[in-house]
Formats: structure tokens, sequence, C-alpha cells
């Protein structure tokens, strides 16, 4: 059975509150797939009901194909962090990956090698108590690396880090990825997703908005806009106007132009007399293409926070 | 994209539930201030024993009325007293007698007796008639047998062959009727032969909050006995053992006649049990009591931490079966309180036996002794489990903690305010009933046996228990 995280047709309710709404998406092995959405989209629920600490209404949640409470060393089939920051904080880093490595059977040379990978050395015979943000993320990561698993579900794993830290996630998760695990991030922000997610996984109110690839979600959401440099901005405004075209400011310099094609733009501002700077293709933010996704969610969202 | 599945290199042994055991057992031994408890719970417990010694030993010295030792074994604490008119007989004999008339209430005993020295302890036999208990045959502090319900007046005899010695009862003295027979290979050549007159004390308990206070009224028996008939080698003269009396008392009427083959003795003191004797064990092994409480916040704590912190989803994700979690936890919290409650009754008792308090402690070697040691273990590894289950059910340090201490301390302190009989249905009851495994002597006070009361508190562990395995499975994380 290949390694993945599979869920089907998975509800889940909290009294009147529908967390997670008939979600369904594989996890495919080889790449990063971001699972996003706004704070309280259900991210962490599904991601609890996969790994079993929330029991669905409705649907399943399969690791590796089987469901998470039939795994004898779960260590080994798949790494998850879900809080970091939950360590006793009397107990030394290292004896907090002990306890978990005796749980499932894996040697404790595997502790202290997990232990050097995240960088956390020195550090991990102090008590997790005085641990900063960052290093609790180090050590969950740690946490969920432990049985070398096939499969990784991390949540929020940027949160906490600073910049140096931030590269060295993006880059342990491609090249965990590269391995060929299946490995499943999410987060709130889609920035943070940007340069290390291959995959995406946007969720709103309980439902998946999209299941897509991040280059096609990209070109999509840059659809045939076109990106203009000009210091002759309402010139070249009323001139584009005029001629169809459906005009955005974005700055003091820039317009983005969308129902036109460039060359059409080029024919129509030389035309006219409307000297620009450059002219290319407008290249959307993954940001951007999340804000375009999940708008509707959001909305209607704050329409239903008003309405109770 | 074609991509090959990873296969983790790890690789795992004994995933099973002892993996789950070591690991519960690593996370109690890593968090430094959880190790200090137990260990204070010991050191503090066994402290507390010896300062106790010490006082105990300044405060009791005056000892037990002026009297002598009474009980010659402290775990079967036996009134050896009363009044005996006897003489010297050596080798086998016959002694029968009626006895006439008796009083000084419902256990007064009236009847012969064959015993090796006046020395209270000494081997013995003898047989009685009672107002309202009927016909006993005593021997040792053990043999206690019922005869007929028959009442003065009445025959009594008892025989003497070899060191076998049998009592017989008739209500005419014609047609005998065995009572019981007992082998004492002790015996000497030449015992003491004679009749004997006993009665328990009057005991008034006065038992506050926390306190008890007894005090005993001295109680006078007078026996009228006729148609003596003792046939052996006896001795003329008659001798004579009295119930030994204190300072206070100042017009001592015990004594006896003999006119013909009629005999009156008056005395005092009993020959039976000593219910109201102090359990010297069990009082020195109370200071456990202190471990037990920090061993029950422990205990709490051990589920309730990783509640709070969140840590549980740790424990369910590392070990999806979650009723093994809790069960490889009381496996732990348990094994922990049965060795701490175990060191600290061991300490404790140790240190006040080399402390010498007043009463002197019994052998430690001593099965009651020994069952109150190891079961003082037993009882605080179900408190722990008790607690823990507590704890996983509430989640909430404080109040699991407080619940577990009422449970087990309120009942304890409640009964001693309470009446008797209310009392002892509390101390069979509740969870305080597993104190009762300290209990190493038979007291007028006992609600429930050891083994019995240390039942009932694992009963309280195995159904909390199953009831937190029950609600765990149902409940998110």
């Amino acid at each position: 059975m290949e390694a993945t995280i599979e869920v089907r047709g998975l509800h889940k309710r909290f009294g009147p509150t529908v967390a997670v709404d008939d979600l369904s998406f594989t996890v495919p092995p080889g790449q990063v797939t971001g699972f996003v959405g706004p704070n309280g989209a259900g991210k962490s629920t599904t991601m609890r009901a996969i790994v079993g600490l929330d029991r669905p209404d409705r649907g399943t949640a399969l690791v590796g194909g089987r469901p998470y409470r039939d795994l004898r060393a779960p260590l080994r089939e798949i790494g998850v962090m879900l809080d970091a920051s939950a360590i006793h904080p009397g107990r030394r880093a290292r004896n907090h990956l002990l306890w978990m490595a005796r749980a499932n059977g894996l040697p404790a040379s595997r502790v202290d090698e997990v232990i050097e990978l995240v960088g956390l050395g020195s550090a991990a015979h102090r008590p997790a108590g005085g641990y900063s943000l960052g290093m609790c993320q180090r050590l969950g990561i740690a946490a969920a690396l432990l049985g070398d698993p096939p499969v990784l579900m991390l949540d929020e794993p940027v949160n906490g880090l600073d910049p140096e830290g931030i590269r060295w996630i993006r880059g342990l998760l491609r090249s965990l990825a590269a391995e060929g695990r299946a490995v499943l991030v999410s987060s709130h922000l889609m920035s943070e997703l940007e340069g290390s997610a291959d995959h995406l996984l946007v969720i709103g109110r309980g439902r998946l908005v999209a299941d897509t690839g991040v280059r096609e979600l990209l070109a999509s959401a840059s659809g045939d806009r076109v990106e203009l440099r000009t210091d002759q901005r309402r010139e070249a405004m009323a001139v584009l106007t005029a001629a169809g075209a459906t005009v955005a400011v974005t700055d003091a310099e820039t317009l983005v132009v969308a129902e036109l094609t460039a060359a059409r733009i080029v024919e129509l501002l030389t035309g006219s007399g409307v000297a620009f700077s450059g002219i290319a293709e407008h290249r959307a933010t993954l940001e951007e293409a999340y804000m375009e996704l999940t708008r509707d969610a959001v909305e209607f969202r704050a329409l239903a926070g008003e309405a109770s | 994209m074609t991509t090959t599945a990873y296969r983790s290199r790890v690789e795992t042994t004994g995933a099973g539930f002892g993996g789950l055991v070591r690991a519960e057992l690593t996370k109690l031994v890593t968090v430094p201030r959880w190790l200090l408890t137990l260990a204070a719970a010991v050191l503090l417990s066994v402290l507390v024993a010896g300062l106790a010694a010490l006082g105990a030993g300044q405060d009791n010295s005056g000892g037990d009325g002026g009297g002598p030792p009474v009980a010659h074994n402290p775990l079967e604490p036996f009134q050896d007293r009363g009044h005996f008119v006897h003489r010297e007989l050596t080798g086998d004999g016959d002694l029968i007698v009626r006895v006439d008339s008796q009083e000084g209430g419902g256990w007064a005993k009236a009847g012969l007796m064959i015993r090796a020295a006046e020395e209270p302890g000494a081997d013995y036999a003898a047989v009685m008639v009672t107002p309202e208990h009927g016909v006993r045959f005593k021997s040792g502090t053990g043999t206690d047998l019922a005869g007929s319900s028959a009442a003065s007046p009445t025959w009594l005899r008892l025989t003497l062959t070899g060191t076998t010695v049998t009592a017989l009862e008739s209500p005419d003295g014609i047609n005998w009727t065995g009572v019981g027979t007992v082998e004492l290979p002790g015996l000497p050549a030449k015992t003491l032969a004679g009749l004997f007159v006993a009665v328990p004390d009057e005991v008034v308990v006065t038992r506050q909050f926390g306190t008890e206070s007894i005090s005993g009224n001295t109680v006078e028996t007078t026996a009228v006995f006729g148609s003596l008939a003792f046939t052996g080698d006896l001795a003329p003269e008659w001798g004579e053992r009295e119930h030994p009396t204190g300072p206070a008392v100042t017009d001592d009427r015990t004594g006896y006649t003999v006119s013909g083959t009629a005999v009156t003795v008056t005395g005092t003191g009993d020959l039976g049990p000593d219910m109201f004797s102090p359990d010297a064990t069990r009082m020195t092994l109370t200071s456990v009591l202190i471990g037990l409480c920090a061993v029950i916040s422990l205990a709490v704590l051990f589920i309730t931490a990783e509640y709070r912190r969140g840590m549980i989803r740790t424990s369910f994700l590392v070990s999806p079966a979650r009723g093994r979690v809790l069960l490889a936890k009381a496996i732990v919290i348990g094994g922990a309180g049965f060795a701490a409650g175990l060191l600290a009754a061991l300490g404790s008792f140790a240190l006040a036996s080399a402390g010498g308090v007043v009463p002197p402690l019994p052998d430690l070697f001593a099965w009651p002794v020994l069952r109150a040691l190891i079961g003082t273990g037993v009882m605080v590894a179900a408190a722990a489990i008790l607690a823990l289950a507590v704890g996983s059910l509430i989640r909430h340090s404080a109040v699991a903690i407080a619940l577990v201490l009422l449970a087990l301390l309120v009942p304890q302190v409640a009964a001693s305010g309470l009446p008797l009989s209310a009392a002892n249905w509390v101390e069979r009851l509740t969870p305080a009933a597993g104190f009762a495994v300290q209990q190493t002597v038979a007291r007028y006070d006992v609600a429930i046996g050891p083994e019995a009361g240390l039942a009932v508190l694992c009963a309280y562990a195995a159904a909390a228990m199953a009831f937190a395995l029950w609600r765990q499975k149902r409940r998110d994380a």
C-alpha cells in the first residue's frame, strides 16, 4: 500500500457547529502538500481526525491504507506534530523523545539522531520548560521524525520560527518529500507555503475549496492579466478602459490590466502616445490566488457571524 | 510522476504493552520533581514515625497501672487474670465441682482450672460456667469452646491424664457430657489445680474526633462452689493467685473461704482476649498517611499534567489504543506506590522498633506484621491507582487530589467522632477500609478484617479504573 493520507467523506460537528463537512482528499507521496485555510476552517479538526484524536461523525481517514487506531507502531507510519508546546516543562527534551521511542520500541540511538537532525544538540539536555517557541517547534519536528515515517503531518510548523528557521524547515520539508514521503503541512498563511508546497488543499468552512497543484493555481489566478509600468498612469487608464479593459492600480507606477492582450495594449498605448517603461504578464503571488479562492468562504463566514 | 514508496528505516522491537509500560516509567522518572515527591513520601513517613516513637517512649514510661505485663504476645493480647484458688497436683487428677451460684454480670466466669504455674501466660486449661453465655472451655489464647447453655447451678469436671486435659459438664453430677479436650505438652509434673472466678472490667470508651480514651472500672464477681471432689496426688494446703490491683483499690474484698466441700471465691480480672489493648504496629504505621497523601497527589498529576499541557494527545498518538495508555500508567504508578508504601512502612517500623516504643512492637516476621507492612504497600498502590483513575475522569489536578484525599481521610476522622456502630459501617464501606490492612491485633473497634478491608479499597480502585477506561474511549482527547 502506498504511503499516503486518505480522507473520505469526513464529517465532524461540535455541538451545533459543523467543523468539517464532507471532506475528501488524498495526500500524494513525494510532494509537499499545503493544507491551507483561514483560522477555524477545520484544518486542525481534520488532522486530529486523521490520527484518531477526534472521532468523526461520518467518513473515514486512512494512513497508509489503515485507520490510525490499527497502527501498531504509529511513529514508524506517520510523523505528527499538532501542538509543539505540549511538553511537560520539567522534563528534558531528550527524555521527552525517549519515552515516545520506548512506547513504539524504537532504539534510543534514534533519539540522538533526530536531535542532531533538527539542530537541538546541546539544548536537548535542558528542561523543555525553558524552550522558546522556535525550539519547541524543532522538538516537535524531531518527535515527528522519530520513527523515520513515510508520511508526515505538521500543523503550522513555521509558526514561531525565525527567518533562518523558516528557511531551514522549507529545505527540510522539500528534502523529506524528495525521498518519496508524503508531507502534509497546514498553515493559515499562504505566504508561508510559498516556495515549499507543490500541491495545495484549500479549505474553508470545513469544505474543500480547491485541490490543486501550486503551478496550476498560480497560472489560473494570474489569468490573462498584464502588468504595465508607466508614469503616465491617468492617460494610460483612460486609453485602456476606453478600449474595454479592466484596469487595477497596484501602486503609483503599476497597473494591472485585464481583458486585453499585451500586444493590443502596446498597440493602443503607442497609438495614443502614452509612454510606458515596462510591460509583462502579471504573475500572481500565492497569497493573491488564495485570497481569491477563499473570499467567498470568508465573506459567508462574516455574514453568518453577524446573523447569529 | 513516479515515486517509490518510502519505508521507515528505523527498526522497532517490542512496540507492545511492555514498551508502553517502559514509556510510562520513563515519563515518571524523567520529571525530577516527581522523583523528589516519591523520595519525600518515604522519608517524611519514616521521620514522623521516628519522632512519634521518641515521644511515645517518654509519655508512656509509666506503663500499665503498675501491674505486670499481661499479654505475652503483643499480637494476641490476652488477659490471663482472675482469682485462682489452687492446690498443687502431682501427676494425673480428676476435679469435680458444682457451681451453686455466681454474680458479676453476663460474662462472669466460675469453674475449674489446671495450670502450669501462677504466672500470666503459663499453660492452662479451664472449664467454666457463665450466667448468660453457657459453659465454656478455654486454653491458651486461642482455644475457646462452647458447651451447653446451662447456667449455675451446674456440675463441672476437669481431668488431667498425662498432658491431656478433658472438660466435662453435667446437670446432675451423674451424666457427664464432654465440652472439650486439649493437649498441653509443656505441662510439668507438678501442676496447680483448683477453682477460679473471673469477670471482665467495665470498660468505658470515650471517642472524640481523632482521639479515644479507655477507662476501666474493676468489677467484682463472687461464686459459691459446692460438692468439691478433687482426686489425685494433691497437696493439702490451698494457695491463691489474685489479679493484682492498682494502688487505687483500697478495700480489697477479694479472697476465698473454705468450709467443708463448699468454697466461696471473690475476685476481679478476666480470662479472655483483651479487646482494648493498643495496636502498636498500626499506630506506628499511621505515619505512612503522610507518604500516602504525597503519592496520591503524584498519581493524579501523572495524568492531569498530560491533560493540562495537551501532552495526552502525544500519548494517544504514540499509542492509539487509549485504554492501554491508562493501564500502563496504572501499572507504573501502582508499582511506584507499592515501593514507596512498603519502604515507608518498613522504615517506620524499623525506626520505631529501634527507638523502643511502649508498648513494644512485635516481631517483624510475625505474619500479621508482615501482612501490615506489605499490605501498606498494596494499600498505597491501590490508592495511587484510584487517584490516577479519578484524575483521568476529572482531568483537573486540584479537584481530583481533594476528592481522593477526602474519600480516604474523611471516613477516618469522621469515624472517630461517630458512635461505634456507625463508625464501623463507615470504615467498612468507604475506600478508607483499606487502612484495616494495618491492623495486627483484634480490637473492640475493628470494623473489617485486614484482607477484606484492603479488598474494599482495591475494589474501589478497580471500579474507578473501569469507569475511567470506559469514559476515555468515548471522549475526544
